[in-house]
């Protein structure tokens, strides 16, 4: 009967069923928005003054070397905070695309490799990067002394705060100094402000949550298309293993057999560098500026593992918004959703080491069935 | 040369310290003096101490084991203590080992510094609903709020909270906040930390005019401080026998170590009182409006496994159980884990025969894997001990992540002076 009944169907029908297994795990996947817990081990973080500030700055070129450069010349809003071009070229080029911003606060790790634990530790690297912002502590902070209205945040928001210093963790050989405080302080109210940035609800989030109320008229908005893609997503494709919960990411690291040199005889170690650069950074959540000193927030950068299988793992990027953030992976190298689709249907398990990560497989997917996927992923953007 | 930002937003800046009304009533003289206390004699020199303002957040716990606490605090005779934390960890890890004397209050800063952010901070609601959703409390605070900003929606949302989950206000508050907070809700009770700072007359002011409200006397160096009480405070103590109690507030890491001396000088002041009445304010008061809220609360189900519904090494509720080599080896996680959310679980170890296997050198590793995949966690989680007797040793793990759904495997290795055995248990996340 059936089978009959599919045959009068139109092409394009929605003939997709889920079991009871899939619609447990794609309600996983909601509800949305997500509110982001506190940027660790920043005192600012939640403070509205801190936020008006971290967004000024964010759109100012004070905090370059040159002063040509901002937050947002790279970070472009309503890109979703990230660029169209393949890779960030700030003073000089650099080997990975630029990542969205939207959600960001969601994040256990930050940057690519997940070299930053914090937000705020996050805005410090691009800030003294000679590849991206070059800036120098002393020229910012002089510059920053020279703007009213942070100064005066600064003063008033200290009046309230601890010290930002945590004496009894600087290294006595290499202290803290004033100038470097003020520029934590502005890269705190930095991570203040990008905490806030949150992406809208999407036709996924209507229909997940149409689903979660038994609504069935309002079910019938979500594409047939999308609902094929989405019954892959969670099924056949595996993707749903990685990009976990309401932010489609599990937010951890993979390897995905990205190729990731980035010149002859030069690699892009991905997140083995960022563990080791997460170690030995000055401003991780173990060290001196750490203004709350929660210690569940400074666990995961004590406990985090260092392994030969994180050389060429990336972090999970999230799939909202993925509409504005073309193009995709961590150097940019795909410019559509369908390639990236195609990347992941088509893997060279050759690429992938024995007792590395055994779930990726080659994917047998028809054309169509690689059409919904994007047009499932498309429905994760407004 | 001065620069500027643009789109800069000064509207954030309000007065949260402005008050709005004033309390002129004082009608202590009239009432009380001429009470009579008769007494039950208590002997002030033992007098147990209900301590209802204590906090024991993550600087506090990183320099002072709880272990150290409980004992601060039986050697102190604390009756029971109200204890708040930032973040919430330092008073889960009392109550798991004190559950007798610790009563536990919800604080909704996650770490130092939140006090001045929390009611305008999405993330801080956020925090206190999550928590609220696996554990058990008696109040919600001590929390911060000064003036109009009791109105603002986290704060009114937390009042609803404390309703929904039969939990009373412990507020640090002005007069203008305590009765902003009482008039959202015709039921709610509040504890004023610190009796807002405010002298006798005003607080008697206050308590004549709301019947809900009571107030602690935490960091009131001014009450008894010359080792007995002055006529304006005992008039107060006698007008409003049943709403004053007392309160530590070890609000830095080092005040855990006053909490002794705080119940000793609170005994020698309260000889001021008629010892029925010294009672009352050292413990009875506290006992009476927090203990049937704290003992109804404890029969709520909540996320969490109860981790006191056994204390021994059983298999109910455990996400593994192993027998093997002379001891029973109990896992208990959180009942719904969720993937990539860093989560804790607890460890207990109980020898069959105490003379043949001893528990005091035994450490504990874990691990969960994902075999199919070929990894396993990415973090080493913490493990310590959290006692150590004869027949059990018990181990407080955190910092679990796993972050992918599917098929794991516990890995649980017991080291004992070389010898090791390792406990696998499967399980699946969804």
């Amino acid at each position: 009967m059936c089978l009959l009944l599919v045959g009068v169907l139109p092409v394009g029908a929605d003939t997709t069923s889920f079991t009871d297994r899939e619609i447990a795990a794609f309600l996983a996947q909601g509800p949305w928005p997500q509110t982001p817990l506190a940027d660790p081990g920043n005192e600012y973080s939640g403070n509205p003054l801190a936020e008006t500030l971290g967004k000024a700055l964010f759109n100012s070129t004070l905090l370059s070397g040159d002063e040509t450069l901002s937050c947002a010349s790279c970070h472009v809003e309503h890109l979703g905070f990230a660029e169209p071009k393949p890779v960030a070229i700030g003073v000089a080029t650099h080997v990975r695309n630029t990542q969205g911003l939207l959600d960001v606060g969601l994040q256990r790790w930050f940057g690519w490799d997940g070299g930053a634990d914090s937000l705020w530790s996050a805005t410090l690297r691009p800030m003294l990067s000679e590849v991206e912002m070059a800036a120098d502590i002393d020229v910012v902070a002089r510059r920053l002394q020279t703007v009213p209205q942070f100064m005066s945040a600064v003063a008033e928001l200290s009046g309230l705060q601890k010290a930002v210093i945590n004496e009894r963790r600087a290294a006595d050989n290499d202290p803290p100094t004033e100038n470097e405080r003020l520029v934590v302080i502005a890269a705190k109210f930095l991570g203040a402000y990008m905490r806030t940035l949150a992406s809208p609800r999407t036709p996924f989030d209507d229909y997940r949550d149409a689903v979660f109320n038994d609504d069935t008229e309002a079910q019938k908005h979500y594409p047939a298309a999308a609902k094929r893609g989405l019954k892959l997503f969670l099924g056949e494709a595996n993707c749903q293993l990685c990009h976990f919960g309401p932010r489609f990411s599990n937010g951890e690291f993979h390897d995905t057999g990205r190729p990731f040199f980035t010149g002859v005889g030069e690699v892009d170690p991905g997140r083995y560098a960022g563990i080791q650069r997460l170690r030995a950074d000055r401003y991780n959540l173990l060290g001196p500026y750490n203004g709350t000193h929660a210690e569940h927030e400074t666990r995961k950068t004590r406990t985090v593992k260092l392994g030969q299988a994180n050389f060429g793992q990336w972090r999970t990027p999230s799939l909202r918004n993925l509409t504005r953030t073309a193009p995709y992976m961590h150097d940019g190298s795909i410019a559509t959703l369908r390639g990236v689709v195609d990347a992941y249907a088509d893997i060279d398990p050759d690429r992938l080491h024995n007792d590395g990560e055994a779930l990726l497989q080659p994917l047998d997917l028809t054309d169509n069935q690689r059409n919904d996927l994007v047009e499932f992923l498309r429905t994760l953007s407004r | 040369m001065n620069r500027t930002f643009k789109r800069l937003d000064e509207s954030h800046r309000s007065d949260h310290k402005s008050g709005r009304r004033c309390w002129h009533l004082f009608l202590l003289g009239l009432l009380g003096l001429a009470t009579p206390l008769t007494s039950v004699a208590a002997d002030t020199a033992s007098l147990p101490i209900a301590d209802v303002h204590v906090h024991y957040s993550h600087d506090s716990v990183a320099q002072t084991p709880p272990a150290r606490v409980i004992e601060l605090m039986r050697s102190a005779n604390v009756k029971f203590a109200l204890v708040s934390s930032s973040d919430d960890n330092g008073t889960q890890l009392l109550s798991e080992l004190a559950p007798d004397i610790i009563v536990p209050g919800l604080r909704p800063y996650r770490r130092r510094g939140e006090l001045n952010s929390w009611y305008q901070d999405d993330a801080a609601l956020a925090y206190v609903e999550q928590l609220l959703g696996n554990n058990r409390y008696a109040t919600i605070g001590e929390f911060h709020l000064f003036g109009e900003t009791a109105d603002l929606p986290i704060p009114r949302r937390i009042v609803e909270l404390a309703v929904e989950h039969n939990l009373i206000l412990h507020a640090h508050s002005d007069k203008d906040a305590i009765e902003r907070l009482l008039a959202q809700n015709e039921t709610v009770k509040v504890i004023w930390a610190h009796s807002g700072f405010d002298g006798p007359e005003a607080i008697a002011a206050m308590l004549g005019q709301h019947d809900r409200l009571y107030a602690d006397l935490a960091f009131r160096s001014e009450v008894g401080g010359s080792g007995s009480l002055s006529a304006d405070w005992i008039a107060l103590f006698k007008a409003y026998p049943d709403r004053m109690m007392l309160g530590t507030d070890t609000y830095t890491p080092e005040r855990m170590y006053f909490l002794p001396e705080h119940a000793s000088a609170a005994r020698r002041w309260l000889t001021s009182l008629p010892p029925e009445l010294a009672e009352k304010v050292a413990w009875k008061n506290a006992h009476d409006l927090i203990m049937p809220v704290w003992q109804k609360n404890q029969q709520r189900v909540t996320g969490r496994v109860n981790r006191h519904a056994t204390n021994d090494c059983t298999a109910d509720g455990a996400a593994g159980h192993w027998q093997q080599d002379g001891l029973t080896t109990v896992l208990t996680t959180a009942e719904s884990m969720t993937v990539s959310e860093a989560f804790d679980a607890m460890i207990r170890v109980c020898s069959h025969d105490p003379a043949a296997v001893s528990l005091s050198d035994i450490t504990i590793n874990i691990d969960a894997v994902m075999r199919a995949h070929g990894h396993g966690m990415n973090y080493t989680p913490d493990v310590r001990a959290v006692s150590t007797s004869e027949h059990m040793a018990e181990f407080r793990v955190e910092g679990l992540v796993l972050h992918m759904p599917g098929e794991w495997e516990w890995q649980v290795t017991i080291k004992d002076r070389g010898a090791s055995q390792t406990l696998l248990q499967s399980f699946e996340l969804r």
